[in-house]
């Protein structure tokens, strides 16, 4: 579904990504690991072309994205970092702005947005501003806007960060209901997250991807219990300074 | 075509879901109903010849007000990155844009069509020089929206992007004027950047081919260096 054959991405002489290749099949959910700044947001705006790579190929369902980009943002969907919103829009009128430049049909616009509302559990808020939501709704409305036009590659940067611990399974339990239907790219810092909604791990580290492996396998190779202690022995925290 | 018309209509409806489109209308409205009335007061001649020129001279430093957001603001609140992940093309970005402002700008000079009424209620204006005056201000007023949107596509920053344009809209308006200060053979480009030449024919009713391509080359141009700049991410 997802292939990535060789890519690397320089700013100016800073190389945030090294020659990274991976395949990632049709329904399967991966994780995305790495410190801050070791280039998975990079990773995923060039899967989403919104960035072009310097170097390398990223093909989503047999297609080149650089060659064919509209027709593959089509099944793209994205949650970016920072979710992205026109603050004076309602999240009703957001959605529609986003169902009309994701080809969604002119009929079908209304049936999708009362989908994505309900699905997201955001019908209560569906006339307020956007500027006006907490944190926890502005995620949703962000994972709404994504899945809106059932893509069947859903890419999604930090879809729990900022959450409550309620928010965050609600989150959960909206990934897992899109599992089997979708391929999912999530990256998270919340490490015990990862582990109950991804069934494959990619680690990155200063722009090379160190690990891919399932999480079973993972684990039992590093010979850890949990992903927090794979992910300090692949990122030793560098010793403190201490200023007295 | 249909997504152009989305991204337009999104723009409009911004300009009225903040203050500033309200505040610019009135204040603006109020200065050019104030020279209104003193050009007719002084010249006691039903013509908006006077007013006209005014009106031009106004839109140079009210049209990057009007445009300094349009792509600034998406690249600062990082909406640009939504919208440039939606299967939507540049050009349908950079078309919607430049028509969501550009009725704005419309919507405002179609309230000045006002003038004309008044002046055909007193008296028997020339109709002919009105209508390509006000034809002329029109095109006038979407090459200076073209400019305005083209600063904005080169920064996040609306205040960088607004005086990007005033530098550019004041050369170009004032074109004229450098005309003692360059060489001979480079004064028939430096006259017909001008504005103000263009601007001046349209007024006493004269439709030249010449004008004509003057404003819609110049909204070509910067349409597509606009596209360019997006399409190469240049902020």
């Amino acid at each position: 579904m997802v292939i990535v054959q060789n890519i690397s991405k320089h700013f100016g002489k800073i190389e945030a990504l090294k020659n990274i290749s991976f395949e990632i099949g049709r329904g399967e959910i991966v994780g995305f690991l790495g410190k801050n700044g070791a280039g998975k947001t990079t990773l995923m705006r060039i899967l989403t072309s919104y960035l072009p790579p310097t170097a390398g190929k990223v093909l989503i369902a047999g297609q080149d994205i650089e060659k064919n980009s509209l027709a593959i943002r089509r099944k793209i969907g994205y949650l970016p970092e920072n979710p992205p919103f026109y603050q004076n829009m309602t999240v009703r009128e957001y959605l529609k702005f986003a169902a009309r430049l994701k080809d969604i049909p002119a009929r079908d616009t209304r049936v999708r947005i009362d989908k994505v509302l309900d699905d997201c559990r955001l019908l209560y808020v569906q006339n307020r501003l956007i500027a006006h939501l907490s944190k926890g709704y502005k995620q949703r409305i962000g994972i709404a806007q994504a899945i809106i036009h059932e893509p069947e590659v859903l890419i999604l940067d930090e879809p729990t960060s900022g959450l409550d611990p309620v928010q965050i399974q609600q989150v959960r339990n909206l990934i897992k209901d899109i599992e089997h239907k979708r391929t999912v790219l999530l990256s998270t810092h919340i490490l015990p997250e990862i582990e109950l909604i991804a069934r494959r791990i990619l680690i990155i580290n200063r722009g090379e991807l160190i690990r891919d492996q399932s999480l079973e396998g993972l684990l039992k190779q590093e010979g850890a219990a949990t992903l927090e202690e794979v992910f300090l022995k692949l990122n030793p925290p560098q010793a403190q300074r201490i200023d007295d | 075509m249909t997504k152009t018309l989305a991204i337009a209509q999104k723009e409009l409806s911004a300009y009225f879901k903040s203050p500033v489109a309200y505040i610019i209308l009135v204040a603006i409205i109020t200065v050019f109903n104030i020279f209104f009335y003193m050009i007719i007061d002084q010249n006691r001649e039903a013509t908006l010849r006077d007013v006209f020129a005014v009106m031009e001279f106004m839109f140079v430093f009210l049209v990057p007000l009007l445009t300094m957001r349009i792509f600034a603001e998406e690249k600062a609140s990082g909406t640009m990155e939504f919208l440039m992940t939606t299967p939507t093309s540049n050009t349908s970005i950079v078309l919607g844009k430049y028509l969501g402002s550009f009725l704005f700008f419309s919507l405002l000079l179609g309230m000045t069509v006002v003038y004309y009424l008044v002046i055909e209620y007193f008296g028997q204006p020339d109709r002919w020089p009105i209508v390509t005056g006000f034809l002329g201000l029109w095109l006038e007023g979407g090459l200076f929206v073209a400019i305005g949107i083209l600063t904005s596509s080169w920064t996040r920053s609306q205040v960088a992007a607004a005086i990007t344009s005033y530098a550019i809209l004041f050369l170009v308006y004032f074109s004229a004027s450098f005309i003692p200060y360059v060489p001979e053979t480079f004064v028939p480009v430096v006259r017909y950047i001008s504005t103000l030449t263009h601007a001046a024919n349209f007024s006493v009713g004269l439709i030249t081919l010449a004008d004509a391509v003057y404003y819609l080359s110049g909204i070509g141009l910067c349409l597509v260096l606009t596209r360019i700049s997006v399409e190469n991410r240049l902020w």
